[in-house]
Formats: structure tokens, sequence, C-alpha cells
């Protein structure tokens, strides 16, 4: 896949692995605004995200020969920086989820948006920091990161069927706690 | 409280039915979902991030070896985790082995005492104490100035009871200690000084 214009991600990729250390950049610059809205929302913590995604594009630039398909990169990047966010999710106590840092939304760009950085908006966040999160990861990749079931299905390992259960179940929660607000 | 949605809704949110179809109700949860995303993915980049990741990959690869070597010298934080009873007992073997230790130096029997000869010689560049308990050796027993005031001091274990004694300066002059507060002839035409020595364990 290639977001936007320029070379395309399988004609960068064969730069890089030629030998142009520097060209991964491009890779980074086309994808680190996604995997981070993808790793802060799966750990609610912008710190751990920035060491996920950190981690995760340095492993993939050490495994960049064993992306078998680069024009499905974008897929293959997700699965690993979503491993490295489940790496994070271990290794803390059970459903610990920080919202203490959870990222400032720029209030100029929300004055005309339904939602606010209000109590609806922290109640949104509560309650994704809440789902499984496998659910979570479900739900962020389908609505926040706009892929379809099939590319899901490629960064997770699960069966479509089980993606949109999660994604069902994470849409109810999340409604359930917008219904809660005052 | 978490209901199902009808299933109209969700395949509306999945793009595979048109959301004309819907009701007014079923539209405006579809679109508070929409919202309820949009809201969440309103996310800024983290800053720096290419830059940390290119410094990273820019550097060579460490050979097993160096991690090793990296992971041996670089501090570790080390957990011990102890039952509370097995604390107890340490805290009590560490106070037990604390008391039987002596706190620096030889050990005193009963009868011994602690002998400690001071002397002023402002000008000497040695000092040493010589008496029946080291066979009037100069060598045996110097004393030190470590602060180079001009006094000098030595502490010698000895049996309690009374200790003649000179200092030798400079390994040549022979000197009774002015400060002694007793003296006994030596047999020569001089006097020797006397220290009694009291045992450490008098009380």
């Amino acid at each position: 896949m290639t977001a936007g214009e320029g070379p395309s991600d399988a004609e960068v990729i064969a730069r890089v692995l030629s030998g142009d250390v520097e060209a991964f950049g491009a890779l980074i610059t086309r994808y680190e605004g996604g995997l981070s809205r993808f790793a802060t929302r799966m750990l609610g913590s912008r710190d751990a995200a920035a060491d996920a995604v950190a981690e995760g594009l340095v492993r993939a630039y050490r495994h960049l020969a064993s992306c078998r398909d680069p024009a499905r990169f974008r897929t293959w990047l997700y699965r690993i920086v979503a491993n490295r966010c489940k790496s994070h999710l271990a290794r803390r106590p059970v459903g610990d989820v920080s919202l203490d840092d959870a990222p400032p939304m720029a209030a100029q760009e929300l004055a005309d948006a339904q939602f606010e950085r209000t109590d609806q908006l922290e109640r949104l966040e509560r309650a994704l920091a809440m789902l499984a999160p496998e659910k979570r990861e479900a739900f962020v990749l389908k609505h926040l990161d706009g892929m379809s079931y099939e590319e899901m299905s490629v960064v997770t390992g699960e069966r479509i069927p089980t993606l949109k259960m999660r994604v069902h179940r994470a849409r109810e929660a999340l409604l359930a706690a917008l219904k809660e607000s005052p | 409280m978490t209901r199902n949605l009808d299933l109209r809704i969700h395949r509306a949110l999945d793009g595979e039915l048109d959301r004309a179809s819907l009701s007014p109700e079923e539209l405006a949860l579809v679109e508070r979902l929409d919202a309820a995303a949009w809201a969440l993915s309103d996310v800024p980049p983290v800053p720096g991030l290419a830059q940390r990741v290119l410094g990273i990959i820019r550097r060579p690869l460490e050979s097993p070896l160096e991690r090793f070597r990296r992971w041996v010298t670089s501090p570790h934080p080390v957990t011990v985790s102890l039952r509370p009873v097995y604390s107890v007992i340490i805290a009590v073997l560490l106070v037990a082995l604390l008391w039987r230790s002596p706190a620096s130096g030889p050990s005193l029997a009963d009868h011994e005492g602690v002998a400690q000869f001071v002397a002023r010689f402002p000008e000497a560049h040695s000092v040493a104490v010589v008496g029946p308990f080291n066979d009037w050796r100069p060598e045996a027993t110097p004393l030190s100035d470590d602060d180079h005031d001009g006094v000098w001091d030595a502490r010698v274990i000895l049996p309690a009871g009374p200790h003649e004694y000179m200092f030798v300066v400079d390994g040549e002059r022979w000197v009774a200690d002015p400060m002694a507060g007793k003296y006994v002839d030596d047999g020569f035409g001089r006097q020797n000084a006397v220290m009694e020595v009291q045992p450490v364990r008098s009380e």
C-alpha cells in the first residue's frame, strides 16, 4: 500500500534493502501517525506508545527482508507494533491501562465536533481502556485506523467473524458509556 | 449497562448496509458511534519518533559478545522476595553475628588492658616505645603522628599491671615519658617511666 504520493512502499523497501538506511525514514513518516494513534489507544499512555512504536519500527527494519509482500507492508508493520503493544500490556498488572497522560485534544479543531475533551471523551477513553485488549485492538483498527476486516485479519491473525464480534461488543460498550453521560 | 445493538447498525457501520435505509433512531446511533471514533482518533504523533528510530538503526548491531559484555557490566535491579518469617530469622542471625564480632582489632582477654602511649615531640621524625613487653626493641612498637601536629601515639594490648617503658626518638634518643606519673630506677643511673595497665573487664 502507498499512502498518498511518492514512491510505493515496495519501492522504498527495495531501496532500504539495497543499503539505503535513510530511505526507511520515508516509511516512518508515512505510518508514524497511525501507529502512534493505534499504540496510544491500545496502551493508554503516550510514553508507552512511543516505546512500543519505536521498538516495532526498529524490529521491522531489522526484519524487513522477511516482509514477503512489500505491497502489504502496512498490515505487516501494524502486526509487529500490535505485538509490541501486547508485550507492554503483558508486563502490566491485569487491567492496568493508564489514562493519566491521555493525549490532549486540539480544542479549536474540536469546536465544531460533537465531542469535546469533556466528560464524554473521558468516558469514551475510559470505556475503551476497560475493554479487553483484543476488543480494544479490533475497534481501534476498524474505526480509528479504518482497516477492512481482511486487513485486520492479517494484523491480528484472527478470523473475520471473530473480529466482527469483537468490534460489535466494543461498539456496544462505548455506546453504553456515552449513554451514561449526563 | 451494555446492550446488544441491532445488527443493522453494525452492518451500516461496516459499510455493508446503506445508511439511507436506517430509521432516524438507528441513524442517530450510527452517527454517535462515528463521532466517538472520530474523537478517539485525534491523537497527535509522537514527537521525534523518526529521529529516535533512525538513530537506533544507523548504529551497527552489537555482536552477541558485546551484548553479553554490556549486560554483565551494566546495573540491573535485583528483587528478592522473602517470607516475613525468613526476614525475621535473617535479622536475628545478623544481630547475633554483630553482637559476637569484635568492633575492630584483636580481642582482649580478661586479664589484659589497652596501654595508650602519648608523647609530644614536635621536631621528631620517628618515635617508638620500648619496654620489657617488646624486649626493648625500638622497631617493634612505633608511634604515629598522622596529622603531623607533633603528638605521637600508639595503643598496645598488654597484661594488666605495671609496665616500664621509654620513648626512643629518631631511633637514637631514649627519653623517659615526662608525663608519666611514676618512675623507677633502671639500675644504670637513669629512670624508666611506669604505666599501670588496667584490665579491660575490671568492673
